[in-house]
């Protein structure tokens, strides 16, 4: 007869010497582990509840402007320098992690600057409704901040002093009040747009091409060139028209007008960083649009999500996700491809979202708003700044595909995708919603009642465009 | 612009559709010189990395089997959620690979080899004395042959869940909970009252004693904590480690749930059965078996009132109950009635017990092991039964092939329980306690993430503050526990439901305001390929245990009918016409010609479906 019987010595259960880590065993039977598919789901339910409660994205606000920020800017190469311009003509140079202003430039522009681009690292360009489009010099920024701040130890503001103006490098003069402006990749060339989209040389005083569509009646509220293919340029005006420019053709070369009925203009647009075809409008119809420039028929996606106007968009650099910058006073932070449900920003005292930008390291967000106050927010909300330890790190990463297991389970799901927005915001929305479920029910109610196959249902992303011209 | 257009078009083409490889990959088959073939089997670099990837199809060696895994997937659209499903099923397969490793490298040597093994014909394992365990295996194991004389009344006694600790409570007020293994005595009371059950709650720290009015909760040193006025006469007392809930039932037939962490009463159920003395847990979905007065045993969730199941399992009272914890989650009960007889049931079908015989000596009490041994206390002996004869049906009402045998002198035995992580029986009766040696009774691997024998302070700390945040809540308690994130059943729609329920067609819920699921499925639009695949993977589950639950699956699964009155074609109307009892040539002709449409059509509509066998879809990431 052979005898076996389970032996435990102590001393191979415990650490060899203090210090050392405890002996852990597993056993990978699922018997040996009861209740375990439920108690993953307590854990993804807290680990989504966590992700709500931890969910702080306001990180600071930079003051400075006396007027509604009208436009970002973000200096190529750097992490830390940014430019905002706002309605009364400012434009001031900040460092996000010391939170200071690196250069104020007072009265850059008599009236509301609207475009601000970066022609290098040095040189930025601005143009207004004053029918100015100026270059200034920001390399010489230590001077600048010191005297700045000598001043602010005085108690005075520095913008107030006018005489602390630096000149502009160079200043062109257009005929019509500007909109927008961006500067061309490579070359020194770069277009601007008011009633019509021309393109200007650094060294010439005037433009040197306009390139306005043949019928067109618009004014351009945007402009932007591509960064893969850099003669390639967009704009988007008030006629609701989204036109492609070529311009070492000179022509327009492709345009969209879209729907009437929802006033379909777009505010602003922008190129996605990492699939070049790929662009994105912020429209007045509360929605935002991404179309493949190669079928322009329909949109590739239409994000929902918006109550107002969306005024503002930009790609964060990785090309997975984008900000939106809205008159419902919002910030929306969306992933690419998933037109809705959006992360929401909002505070209290933030007006109409004038104009958004990311960061180069993808990581914040900032806002300029009718308030005057440029914020700056995590591009993920329950983000933890500083150094995390390899445990909490794990940890982390542990929630996060809990979560993305769990999403489909409704208490986790609705857990999830729940947000708190202020309370115009979710009245708004929910007006809105009855009012196109309504719109919905009764197209389909009078569909029921007409002849079989009369109407066909059309996708919302189909009835977009009205024509498309090349 | 066509430049930019040709470099977003190398990127991905404008039409969402995948290019057909295959021919691609038969020329690139066909011509073997232009192909560079990388032996990686050589390549240790390739090799280290191999598991936690997937190799390009040019980098695969030749003729060698290639992973397959991700081609269940190809009919799926989007790149994106095809790649996501093929390197998740990836996963999935290495994982199982790994267990399955685990299992055939570990646990084989530990099962085949524990335990008593007859090593000839003649030698039988329950003419083993205890004496004779003892001297064989020595060393700490036979610290598991313990006798305990004491004169508290007959005594019962519970184990901590990684076995560790013991508490033990006499029949006149007699309690104590130690360290068994150690010796030290953690608290040690008299009571000097009628106490009738005691269970530790989550671990050594706190215990639950059903004394003769009330439950009362100790500390580890034996100082009273709480008076649960709301338990009046409890008789036997059961705690749910993963739902916090502490369960007594007592003299006035009150089931009662008390959460031990946030001190609630949950939920008291009237039983309507009267004073019950027998109760069970089930480990692995926490339902609770009673066992009553008249014969009946019933099946208690806290959130039905009534039972999830009644059942006349004896003739006169059921005096023990046991729920194995080794056989597919708490599929067999065990119980004893005062009838003399020992059952065995099968929890999926009640149609009758599997098993059963009696056992001499009056009623018997009983308990399973980790591994599915069951211990039968009655009369002056306790007798061990394996787990291989015990749970196949067997009709004639033999005992089953005995395992191991002890005698007990003293009478009655009120108490059997295996000692988790042990190879030991702890009975409990009017001298004391003994515990005895069952080799192969005891799981060898503990896990430490769940019960670990050898815990420290910090660690036992540790566990009590994750299995708080992983509390499942109490509502999620059903007999079937694999509810928790499956896909929910066919039927219950709201479309689907409004049809069952025969809502008029003006006031059913619009398509526009219907569930995306559900308007995909009106649409056609739906992957439903998961359902057969479901079916087919439930079958080959199933098949190992031989049960009747298949076709009852199948059942619920079958095709939805479709309810179309008076169709009557003009070719049925003819044929009617004609029907008489001759073989008319034509007749038949027209029958086949009828038939072979019926076949078409249903085949047409099985394409339609898109219902290839082997395909996986969307949803089946919720399966596992």
């Amino acid at each position: 007869m052979k005898i076996k019987v389970l032996q435990r010595d102590l001393s191979e259960h415990l650490p060899q010497k203090s210090g050392d880590p405890t002996p852990t065993h597993r056993n990978l039977n699922p018997l040996m582990h009861p209740f375990a598919r439920a108690r993953e789901r307590v854990r993804a339910l807290n680990a989504a509840k966590m992700e709500k409660m931890f969910a702080r994205p306001f990180v600071a606000s930079l003051e400075g402007h006396a007027d509604q920020v009208e436009v970002l800017a973000r200096k190529p190469d750097s992490l830390n320098v940014f430019t905002s311009a706002s309605a009364d003509g400012e434009i001031i140079v900040h460092d996000l992690p010391q939170r200071t202003q690196l250069l104020r430039i007072p009265n850059a522009h008599k009236n509301a600057v609207t475009g601000l681009t970066f022609a290098d690292a040095n040189r930025v360009l601005s143009c207004g409704i004053d029918k100015f489009v100026r270059i200034w010099d920001i390399s010489t920024l230590d001077q600048v901040q010191t005297s700045i701040e000598l001043d602010e130890e005085d108690g005075a503001r520095a913008s107030t002093s006018k005489a602390a103006r630096p000149e502009p490098l160079a200043t062109f003069a257009g005929k019509a009040a500007f909109n927008t402006i961006d500067h061309h990749y490579e070359d020194a060339l770069f277009a601007t747009g008011s009633n019509c989209v021309q393109i200007w040389d650094e060294e010439k005083s005037a433009a040197i091409s306009n390139i306005t569509f043949a019928s067109a009646t618009e004014t351009v509220k945007s402009i932007r060139f591509n960064a893969s293919e850099p003669s390639v340029l967009a704009s988007v005006g008030t006629d609701r028209s989204f036109t492609l420019y070529d311009i070492r053709t000179g022509k327009a070369e492709r345009r969209i007008i879209m729907q009437a009925s929802f006033s379909m203009q777009a505010n602003a647009l922008s190129w996605s960083p990492t699939f070049p075809t790929s662009i994105l409008l912020a429209s007045e119809d509360h929605n935002l649009y991404t179309y493949d420039i190669r079928s322009l028929a329909s949109p590739s996606q239409i994000y929902k999500g918006h109550v107002a106007a969306v005024m503002s968009c930009d790609w964060s650099p990785t090309g997975t996700e984008f900000v939106s910058g809205g008159w419902d006073r919002t910030v929306q932070i969306w992933k690419e491809g998933m037109g809705h449900s959006p992360d929401v920003y909002h505070s209290k005292r933030m007006q109409r979202v004038l104009s958004t930008i990311y960061t180069a390291d993808a990581r914040f967000v900032l806002s300029g708003s009718d308030d005057g106050n440029v914020r700056l927010w995590k591009a993920r909300a329950s983000d933890r700044l500083g150094v995390m330890d390899t445990r909490e790190k794990a940890a982390m990463e542990y929630r996060d595909s809990l979560k993305a297991r769990w999403k489909a389970d409704k208490e986790v799901g609705k857990v999830l995708r729940s947000h708190h927005v202020p309370k115009p915001v979710y009245k708004a929305a929910k007006l809105k919603n009855t009012m196109l479920d309504a719109r919905r029910v009764k197209e389909e109610r009078r569909r029921a009642h007409t002849r079989a196959g009369a109407s066909k249902p059309k996708a919302a992303r189909r009835s977009a465009v009205i024509v498309e011209q090349a | 612009m066509d430049a930019l257009v040709a470099k977003a078009d190398a990127l991905r083409p404008v039409s969402q559709k995948r290019p057909r490889s295959s021919s691609k990959r038969r020329k690139s088959t066909s011509d073997p010189s232009s192909s560079k073939n990388v032996d990686i089997s050589e390549d240790k670099t390739a090799q280290s990395v191999l598991p936690h990837t997937r190799l390009p199809a040019s980098l695969r060696a030749k003729g060698k089997e290639v992973d397959r895994t991700g081609r269940a997937y190809n009919h799926i659209g989007d790149k994106r959620l095809r790649a996501h499903l093929a390197s998740q099923s990836l996963q999935n397969v290495r994982a199982k690979g790994l267990v399955d490793d685990l299992q055939d490298l570990l646990v084989p040597d530990e099962q085949e080899n524990a335990g008593l093994r007859a090593e000839h014909e003649l030698e039988r394992t329950w003419r083993v004395t205890q004496d004779e365990i003892v001297k064989t295996v020595g060393g700490q194991a036979a610290s598991g042959r313990r006798e305990w004389k004491l004169d508290g009344g007959t005594y019962r006694s519970r184990y901590t869940r990684n076995g560790r600790h013991l508490a033990i409570v006499g029949k006149n007020g007699h309690v104590a909970t130690f360290d068994w293994q150690s010796g030290t005595l953690h608290s040690e009371i008299q009571l000097r009252e009628t106490c009738r059950d005691i269970t530790f709650l989550q671990d050594h720290s706190m215990y639950a004693v059903a004394q003769s009015k009330h439950v009362y909760i100790y500390d580890q040193n034996g100082v009273e904590l709480h008076r649960l006025a709301s338990h009046v006469e409890p008789t036997r007392l059961e705690f749910l480690p993963y739902h916090w809930l502490l369960v007594s039932v007592g003299m006035p037939g009150y089931l009662k749930y008390q959460d031990t962490s946030t001190g609630q009463m949950l939920v008291e159920h009237r039983t309507k059965l009267g004073a019950c003395h027998t109760m069970a847990q089930n480990p692995h979905n926490a339902v609770i078996h009673l066992g009553h007065q008249n014969g009946t045993v019933t099946l208690w969730t806290p959130n039905m009132p009534q039972p999830a199941v009644r059942l006349l399992a004896h003739m006169g009272p059921v005096s023990s109950l046991a729920v194995d914890p080794s056989h597919a989650g708490g599929r067999y009960m065990a119980t004893s009635g005062a009838d003399g007889r020992v059952k065995i049931w099968d929890c999926r079908n009640w149609k009758g017990c599997i098993r059963e015989w009696s056992a001499r000596g009056g009623p018997a009490e009983l308990d399973f092991s980790a591994r599915g041994h069951l211990g039968v206390a009655s009369g002056g002996t306790v007798n061990v039964y394996g787990p291989q004869a015990l749970f196949t049906p067997h009709t004639p009402p033999v005992q089953p092939p005995l395992y191991l045998t002890h005698p007990i002198t003293t009478r009655p035995i009120a108490s059997a329980r295996f000692a988790p992580f042990t190879d030991s029986l702890l009975l409990g009766h009017a001298a004391g306690l003994s515990s005895i040696l069952v080799p192969g009774s005891g799981e060898p691997q503990y896990d430490s993430r769940e019960a670990d024998p050898f815990e420290g302070r910090r660690a036992r700390r540790e566990r009590e503050v994750r299995g708080l945040l992983d509390k499942v809540p109490a509502d999620m308690i059903t007999l079937d526990p694999e509810f928790v994130g499956a896909v929910a059943a066919e039927g219950t729609g709201v479309a689907e439901k409004e049809e069952e329920m025969g809502v008029a067609k003006s006031q059913r819920t619009p398509f526009a305001r219907l569930p995306r699921a559900e308007r995909l499925r009106a649409q056609g639009k739906a992957d439903e390929t998961e359902v057969q695949q479901s079916e087919s993977s439930d079958d080959e589950e199933e098949d190992e245990g031989g049960d009747v639950d298949v076709d009852g699956k199948k059942e619920v699964l079958k095709k939805r009918k479709h309810k179309m009155r008076g169709r009557e074609t003009a070719l049925k109307k003819y044929l009617k016409k004609k029907r008489k009892n001759v073989v008319d040539p034509r007749t038949e002709a027209l029958r086949a010609k009828l038939e072979a449409q019926r076949k078409a059509r249903v085949l047409k509509e099985k394409k339609a479906a898109g219902a290839e066998e082997g395909k996986l879809s969307v949803l089946d990431r919720f399966r596992r």
